[in-house]
């Protein structure tokens, strides 16, 4: 693909995200749906502010953001995967994948910062930037696996290219194990990728 | 001694070692990664402590698990912002295969 001339690749560029937005507009949540995800996140965050538990407060909570999740339906939920049935989802994304990816990152974060101490007694560092390449293609995808990466250990990203519609992460690796991009891309992302296919696109 | 008291010395510990990663790291990015992690990590092992062992309600409690998840996301986002800022300035850093540098010339 290196090998195609400027003017065509712009082109191809612009079809390429035609079509990656036409698959995203079909596998977008319905509306309602985008409207009950809003409303039940914006209704544990107020009541986790206000602290206050009396039926006029929560009352007051529940119309406004019912009121703010009609017009803010897809601030959030824009880039979900469709599957399943919206209470079942809530319920899975609640009580499973939450707390799966919260202990997994807990445990990621440890041993990073295990591993950060390690380094600075022994200074054993062999610094590198490795590319690596990631299946997923959302905007709040790519920032939760960037984020995630430069919680684990030993890893930094430092930026990101989407290129004919494949996406590319630019990782400073602290100890530099490998140049192959497969065998990097799995150091690196391990199964963080895997759980955020799962939930968005 | 009560056993929470562990996760303040954890904390503050993580936080000590990530000073001197500062310190003795080479360049900025290996710097940046000292700062972020032991951040962020320090950082949520001292709220942790408070959220065990303040003496208030529950709900205000869950107000420092709002503090924590402020921090981890946006902790790593200002350090990433930080790196992708120098790279672009012309800061070089001291590695040994630059593939950012390959791809952009």
């Amino acid at each position: 693909m290196s090998r195609v001339p400027f003017y065509l690749k712009e082109r191809l560029e612009a079809l390429n995200e035609k079509v990656l937005r036409e698959r995203l507009e079909a596998s977008n949540l319905p509306s309602w749906e985008r409207v009950i995800f809003t409303w039940v996140t914006l209704m544990v965050f107020w009541i986790v502010i206000s602290t206050n538990a009396t039926p006029e407060n929560l009352s007051l909570g529940a119309a406004v953001t019912l009121l703010i999740a009609l017009f803010m339906r897809d601030l959030l939920t824009k880039d979900m995967r469709r599957s399943g049935h919206v209470v079942e989802k809530i319920l899975y994304f609640s009580l499973i994948y939450l707390p799966q990816y919260l202990v997994i990152m807990a445990f990621r974060l440890l041993e990073s910062n295990l591993k950060v101490a390690k380094n600075v007694i022994f200074m054993d560092i062999n610094p590198g930037i490795v590319k690596i390449k990631t299946d997923l293609h959302s905007d709040t995808g790519i920032t939760i696996l960037a984020n995630s990466i430069t919680l684990t250990p030993g890893t930094l990203t430092l930026d990101v290219k989407k290129k004919l519609g494949e996406t590319y992460l630019y990782v400073h690796w602290i100890d530099l194990e490998t140049l192959n991009r497969e065998k990097a891309g799995e150091k690196i992302k391990g199964d963080i990728e895997e759980w955020l296919k799962k939930v968005f696109w | 001694m009560r056993p929470e008291v562990l996760l303040l010395l954890f904390g503050e510990s993580i936080m000590l070692f990530g000073a001197l990663g500062i310190l003795r790291f080479p360049d900025v990015y290996t710097r940046l990664q000292a700062a972020s992690k032991c951040d962020t990590g320090g950082a949520m092992s001292i709220i942790l402590y408070l959220v065990i062992t303040m003496d208030a309600p529950a709900l205000v409690r869950a107000k420092f698990l709002v503090l924590a998840f402020l921090i981890a996301m946006m902790n790593p986002m200002v350090s990433h912002a930080l790196a992708r800022a120098a790279y672009r300035y012309g800061v070089v850093p001291k590695v040994v295969v630059d593939m950012y540098a390959w791809d952009n010339p």
